[in-house]
């Protein structure tokens, strides 16, 4: 299988990544290949916006998951933005709140990572 | 069924006590036949004696006469008065001709002028007739005068197809009584005719033959012609469904009392025989009541000894035996059987009437054709019929024992009374057994309610409720039992002691539908009758046979999982409760098995209830086909006014649904079926495959989530799933897996 093209962008000292319409297998082990990539590369906070992101699956979860742990053990900061009501009540259902932090905008988790404000979840 | 024939022409039974045959009807006609042309022309119609073979023909007479459409009915009774074939060959002309006459003129009386002479019958045609009923009298009336008798029978036996086609109409010939042609002339002839029908194009033809079954399959024998056209109808007694209400009504018209108890005692004695109901309940007029068990004994044991059942036994004996010495030696063989309650070897039974009779066998013969007795490699038995066993221990006692006549009352009247208590129960009995049998066939991987395999649990939770809310409720129940499929039903026993009557059922089948050795169960059900909730004592008993059957399924190389369910009328005492409870057996009520056979038939009415939209999408298990699927599920569920929450919600469950297809249905096929039911409150998705398990573990039989949280993204996917959907099932199909989701639609009053 092809790895999926992913679209992500540095502000400062962090990355912005755009998981795209469906968050599947596909597209989530390239989300992992990039954040290894950014964390090797000295990149520790990093913002995933799901504000395209129509769908996610079972397995997309799981990968998600498996960053999140990655970012933790780098000593980085990873949150979740942009996420509409269906795929918010998805994370809540299994217990991603626990695990992830999960703003509104990009730019609130942007200030979030850099450490410019105090969010309110 | 539809109402029984319009008119009663040579029917003997009025509208009211017509027993309803439709389905027989309608086979005899041929009218259920696709194409008349093709179809078999002759018909045997076979049943045991007094089943109603002969009002069956008459009835089928009458319902097409009184349609006047295509077909031309005839019915004959061949009797033992035409020996003489030109006398044969002359009654079958006229009755032929006479029939055929008043079903033209649409006036069954015209039947009747069939003993007038054949000019003056043939006077009765309709004008546009006229010519050719004569012509077929002059061509009958030179044969018979020629002295050919074969002329003559080939002219009678060929008038109903030929009078029927001169007018463009098919032929349905009727004969009854056909046995007794075997010994005449007109046999060969007649058979040929059959034979000939059977193959001819150009005849438009029906025959139907009824008789002694014994004999009409002798008269076939190995025409070869004859039996490759040959279509068999078996008759069998009417339903008691059929012939409580007939007896009801019949008791009603003739202001008889009488009661449901005593009419089901009545058909259970009589083995559901209408002739012998009949007799009962018009000899009961006299007295105006049948209220009672003893009115009924003593009316059964009047009407055996002078009543119309007795007479017609004594004639069916005179039949069989009219030498002299013969009468005897018939009632003695009978009656050595019927008290031998077993087979007799043959030889002893003539060795037993030897001194009566100068050819024993022959008498034999003869009372095996008339269905007095049954003959089978070397041994004679009792006929199934017990009313003429009642019969020949009367007439054997009275005539040849000389037994003395009591006082007062009768013998066979208190021999019948003891009988009939536990004729009742063993007939109740098998009402729940053939209950039970019928509930267990249903059996095939559905979920019911656990508290119907819990008799405690069931009244903690439910005592006190009426039967509506309990079955309400019991949808609501969360715990489960997941049935087998069950495909093979065994009877292993039975027992009794005083107040308790058991039978033992094996059931064998797959859990799950999964056709493994691991998935082979076997549910021992022990069905108890009894007075009181079934004690200790009376359970060891019961258990002691179950266990039996477990050491021998226990034994097999691969020995299947046992499952034991005890079904007690009463329940349990605590104390078998509670053993029961340790053995981990299931156990239910009487009340129980109607609560699970309802419970079966509503999952039924479910299935077959069909939603007024349906689609089908078949997608690929390759890529991101799983979001077309979800894109399809979206414009189906917009459509059907679905939330957009509610729309997100469904599309994420199937995008679960067909990735758990694609992962472990190791479908052969590679393809994930959907089908997306929309009705007015709710949509059903059904996801299935061709593949061997998806949703379920393998080697289990019901899927891992309903047992407990998972983890892994499979076991999450299945979260999903149950967290969106409002109802979620997995089903095992034969050849792969189902998942059925459904999500109600959130309108007002639909919450």
């Amino acid at each position: 299988m092809n790895a999926a093209e992913i679209k992500s962008r540095l502000v400062e000292n962090a990355a912005v990544i755009y998981p795209g319409i469906y968050l599947n297998q596909l597209r989530g082990e390239s989300i992992e290949t990039q954040c290894q990539e950014l964390l090797a590369g000295g990149i520790r906070n990093i913002v995933i916006n799901f504000e395209e992101t129509e769908l996610i699956n079972s397995i997309g979860i799981s990968i998600l998951l498996g960053v999140i742990e990655s970012v933790n053990h780098s000593r980085g900061t990873l949150v979740l933005s942009n996420l509409n009501a269906s795929n918010r009540e998805l994370f809540e259902m299994l217990g991603l709140m626990s695990h992830v932090e999960m703003l509104d905008t990009e730019e609130v988790a942007l200030a979030k990572v850099s450490g410019r404000v105090e969010t309110v979840m | 069924m539809p109402d029984c024939k319009p008119t009663q022409i040579l029917s003997r039974l009025s509208a009211q006590d017509c027993i309803k045959r439709a389905a027989e009807l309608s086979k005899i006609s041929g009218s259920d036949e696709v194409d008349s042309r093709s179809a078999h022309r002759v018909v045997m119609l076979l049943g045991s004696r007094g089943v109603g073979k002969t009002e069956l023909l008459r009835q089928c007479f009458d319902d097409a006469f009184s349609a006047s459409g295509d077909t031309v009915p005839f019915f004959y009774a061949f009797g033992p008065s035409f020996a003489e074939p030109s006398s044969l060959a002359r009654d079958y002309f006229s009755q032929a001709l006479a029939q055929f006459i008043a079903f033209r003129r649409s006036d069954p009386t015209l039947i009747d002028i069939a003993d007038e002479p054949l000019a003056v019958i043939a006077r009765a045609a309709p004008a546009e007739d006229y010519l050719h009923v004569r012509s077929f009298v002059d061509s009958f009336t030179r044969a018979a005068e020629s002295g050919d008798a074969v002329l003559a029978g080939r002219c009678a036996k060929s008038a109903p197809p030929k009078l029927a086609a001169q007018v463009g109409l098919r032929s349905l010939v009727m004969i009854d009584d056909a046995h007794l042609i075997s010994d005449s002339e007109f046999r060969s002839e007649f058979l040929c005719a059959l034979a000939g029908n059977a193959v001819a194009i150009n005849v438009s033809a029906r025959y139907v033959l009824t008789g002694r079954q014994r004999e009409l399959t002798r008269l076939i024998g190995n025409e070869q012609r004859l039996l490759d056209s040959l279509e068999i109808i078996h008759v069998e007694q009417v339903n008691e469904d059929h012939l409580k209400p007939l007896l009801l009504r019949r008791a009603e018209s003739l202001d008889i009392e009488t009661n449901d108890s005593t009419i089901e005692l009545m058909i259970e004695q009589l083995r559901g025989d209408p002739f012998y109901s009949r007799a009962i309940i018009d000899a009961a007029a006299a007295r105006g009541s049948l209220k009672t068990f003893i009115e009924f004994e003593r009316l059964y044991a009047n009407e055996l000894r002078r009543g119309r059942i007795g007479h017609y036994f004594d004639a069916m004996l005179g039949e069989a035996a009219p030498e002299p010495g013969s009468a005897r030696a018939a009632l003695e063989a009978l009656q050595l059987i019927v008290e031998a309650g077993s087979q007799v070897p043959i030889d002893t039974v003539t060795e037993r009437i030897a001194e009566h009779i100068s050819d024993p066998q022959a008498l034999l013969a003869r009372m095996h054709s008339r269905e007095l007795l049954d003959l089978t490699l070397g041994f004679a038995s009792a006929s199934p019929d017990n009313v003429l066993s009642d019969y020949v221990r009367v007439k054997y006692a009275k005539e040849i024992a000389g037994a003395a006549t009591p006082m007062a009352g009768d013998e066979l009247l208190s021999e019948k009374l003891k009988q009939s208590y536990a004729l009742m129960m063993s007939r109740y009995n098998r009402a729940i057994e053939s209950q039970l049998t019928q509930l267990l066939i249903r059996f095939d991987s559905q979920s019911v309610p656990a508290s119907l395999f819990d008799q405690e649990s069931h009244e903690k939770r439910y005592r006190g409720m009426s039967r509506v809310t309990v079955r309400r409720a019991l949808d609501e129940e969360p715990e489960r039992v997941r049935l087998p499929q069950i495909v093979v039903l065994n009877d292993v026993g039975s027992g009794k002691q005083p107040g308790v009557t058991w039978q033992l059922l094996a059931a064998s089948g797959f859990e799950g539908g999964v056709y493994t050795d691991a998935n082979e169960v076997v549910w021992l059900i022990a069905l108890i009758n009894s007075k009181e909730p079934v004690d200790l004592e009376s359970l060891g008993r019961i258990d002691q046979r179950i266990e039996q059957s477990l050491r021998a399924y226990a034994a097999r190389q691969s020995a299947p999982q046992c499952v034991r369910w005890y079904i007690s009328k009463e329940g349990f005492s605590a104390i078998a409760h509670e053993r029961l409870s340790s053995l981990r057996a299931y156990r239910s009520t009487f009340a129980h098995l109607d609560l699970i056979q309802d419970h079966l038939t509503k999952l039924a009415l479910e299935v077959e209830r069909r939603p007024a939209t349906e689609f089908e999408l078949v997608i690929p298990i390759e890529g991101e086909a799983e979001l077309i699927a979800a894109r399809t599920a979206e414009q189906i569920a917009r459509a059907a006014d679905f939330d957009t929450e509610s729309i997100n919600q469904i599309k994420t469950a199937l995008i679960e649904a067909c990735i758990n297809a694609a992962e472990h249905g190791e479908s052969p096929d590679g393809k994930i079926y959907q089908r997306f039911a929309i009705d007015e409150e709710k949509l059903i998705i059904t996801v299935f495959n061709k593949g061997k398990t998806f949703g379920w573990a393998s080697g289990q039989s019901t899927p891992s989530v309903a047992a407990q949280p998972v983890k892994g993204a499979r076991g999450r996917g299945l979260q999903i799933i149950r967290a969106l959907m409002d109802e979620v099932t997995f089903d095992r199909t034969d050849d792969g897996s189902r998942l059925v989701m459904v999500k109600y639609l959130k309108r007002p009053g639909n919450q």
